[in-house]
């Protein structure tokens, strides 16, 4: 009987042992407990160290001034207003960059002497940061919003560009061929052949254009001196006002990732499950 | 006639008549852009305020230069050789950071994708600190540290090092556990692991790291140095622009995108496909 009972209640203790590892495990799966239990972690070595050094409220302010200066940014209602400026800028300058750079690409990418031909160019200017033509455009506009646009629109253009044309190129000629052998005419291959097939590859160059144009967003307001979330953080150095700083570093970066991991990986990824050639 | 035949042939035996082509048919946008820069000097339709003429460009390297004694003064980082000592410092700089991100980044990217709890962990880490690009650090660099060269070396180590570390930690995680356990089998210690395993099998995840940080470590040196520097090409041509020197202006745009278009060309993009032949498990693009 002694024994029974031991070995039932051992198997018991086991299986109850066993249950909380998995349970424990399935909570640790669980993304949003391992992001609390980071962002604790991380104020809590923030706070200490804020609390350690000297002059805090210059060099490091802790978590909760930080947060008592974005409620009362918020309050001022600035923190909105330098938010949906940035915002702006964003979406018009990407939205004209997207909306010539695509048919751009598509126009350049029909033939293959032409895309040959415009191929190391558009490549080029990808490679050249706007921020470096900067010096450039303010001395053509000034500090004004037309240079910030310009410089948007020059980074979000010529990824998308370059995207779109390399993604035609590499449409399989076997396709083309096919539709042209069942009778397609030039505009329907155009139609049901290139521009589907370049479709995974416009995703991607959507993605890049608004990535390099937000950074470009915030490097142009910082030098440009426009009001958003970019000329926050340089103003708010200016005037040794450190928590406002981090505050829209913070901003800056919740943004981005918002943006990214909700609206452009899922728009990206959906597009190349909709439209993407599987090759064998 | 036929000595151009003869060149021809020559050409497209040495270089490949397909490679030949593309060379000719890209090089003639930038000749067109060329020419018209060239019109415009001579025709006057935009202001030399605007658009400087070629000959004042070529000329704004001497004015850089008035004074440089030579390539020994050149090399010594000399006040008198403008131009050099800004493209030095620049290429020092990003050197430097290279040499100190990129096994920083490494090493704390294996560490951290070996045990998959915690790179599961820290893995919001990465992307917060990723997505907080290079440039939105530099008014708090410039808090930290002044402004001057600490502050540009802070911005391209900070935007290296997180890069790096988000794309070892994640190649690190990628690799098979099989290849772990059978090292470890036949009698591996956790070193033979981490050096025969976990970095061969990163390896095209870090070279692709490599390159991404490179690209962007150079842009965010460029607007670091416009804004929080005092030496460098991007602040060179920033002080430019505010005396209104477009031609210097221009000299350091084209000094810029040709030093970035070396780099990239001649040695990122060579590395990445060596490393994808020699390493590559799984081929992704970039």
């Amino acid at each position: 009987m002694a024994v029974t009972n031991t070995d039932r209640s051992i198997s018991e203790a086991a299986g109850r042992r066993s249950t909380l590892a998995q349970l424990w495990r399935q909570i640790i799966r669980i993304d949003a407990m391992n992001l609390v239990i980071l962002v604790a972690v991380v104020l809590v070595i923030w706070t200490v160290i804020s609390a350690t050094i000297a002059n805090p409220a210059r060099y490091l302010p802790s978590p909760l001034v930080v947060g008592l200066s974005s409620v009362d940014m918020i309050y001022k209602g600035l923190l909105p207003s330098y938010f949906g400026d940035t915002m702006l800028r964003l979406v018009v300058g990407s939205f004209i960059g997207i909306v010539v750079g695509v048919p751009f690409g598509l126009a350049v990418g029909l033939n293959r002497t032409v895309a040959d031909m415009f191929y190391p160019i558009l490549n080029f200017f990808q490679s050249v940061s706007g921020i470096a033509l900067f010096p450039i455009l303010v001395i053509w506009w000034g500090n004004s919003d037309t240079t910030v646009l310009a410089v948007i629109l020059y980074t979000a253009f010529f990824p998308i560009a370059f995207n779109v044309l390399s993604g035609v190129r590499e449409v399989p000629i076997r396709f083309i061929q096919a539709a042209r052998t069942l009778g397609a005419s030039r505009w329907q291959i155009i139609k049901d052949v290139l521009v589907p097939g370049a479709m995974p590859h416009i995703a991607t160059g959507i993605r890049l254009s608004i990535g390099f144009g937000w950074r470009a967003v915030i490097a142009g307001e910082m030098l440009a001196g426009r009001e958003g979330l970019g000329w926050m953080i340089f103003s708010a150095q200016d005037g040794d006002n450190t928590a406002r700083v981090i505050l829209g570093m913070v901003m800056i970066g919740l943004t981005w990732i918002v943006l990214d991991h909700y609206v452009l990986r899922p728009f990206e990824s959906e597009t190349i499950e909709r439209w993407g050639l599987v090759q064998r | 006639m036929s000595i151009f035949n003869d060149l021809s042939i020559a050409l497209q035996r040495k270089i490949g008549r397909q490679r030949l082509r593309k060379w000719i048919l890209g090089s003639i946008p930038f000749i067109f852009l060329i020419i018209l820069w060239e019109m415009n000097s001579y025709f006057v339709w935009l202001e030399p305020v605007y658009i400087p003429t070629s000959g004042s460009v070529w000329e704004a390297i001497f004015t850089l230069q008035e004074g440089c004694e030579g390539v020994a003064a050149a090399v010594a980082l000399d006040n008198s050789c403008l131009m050099t000592t800004h493209i030095f410092s620049s290429i020092g700089r990003v050197i430097l950071a290279a040499v100190v991100g990129l096994p920083l980044g490494i090493a704390f990217g294996v560490i951290a994708g070996m045990n998959r709890t915690l790179s599961k962990f820290l893995e919001p880490i990465g992307i917060f600190f990723n997505s907080i690009s290079g440039i939105a650090w530099i008014p708090l660099a410039i808090v930290w540290f002044g402004i001057g060269w600490q502050t540009t070396l802070f911005i391209m180590l900070n935007t290296i090092f997180w890069l790096l570390f988000f794309n070892t930690m994640l190649g690190v995680r990628g690799v098979a556990k099989v290849f772990e356990q059978s090292v470890l089998t036949m009698g591996g210690s956790r070193w033979d692991v981490i050096t025969q395993v976990y970095i061969p099998g990163a390896m095209p995840s870090i070279i692709t790291g490599c390159r991404m940080a490179m690209g962007f470590g150079w842009r965010a040196l460029i607007a670091a140095e416009m804004i929080g520097g005092d030496s460098g090409l991007g602040f060179m041509i920033f002080t430019s622009a505010a005396e209104f020197k477009i031609e210097e202006v221009f000299l350091g745009v084209i000094i810029i995108s040709i030093i970035f278009m070396a780099t990239d060309r001649y040695l990122l993009v060579p590395m990445e496909r060596w490393t994808i032949q020699r390493w590559g498990l799984v081929w992704k693009p970039t």
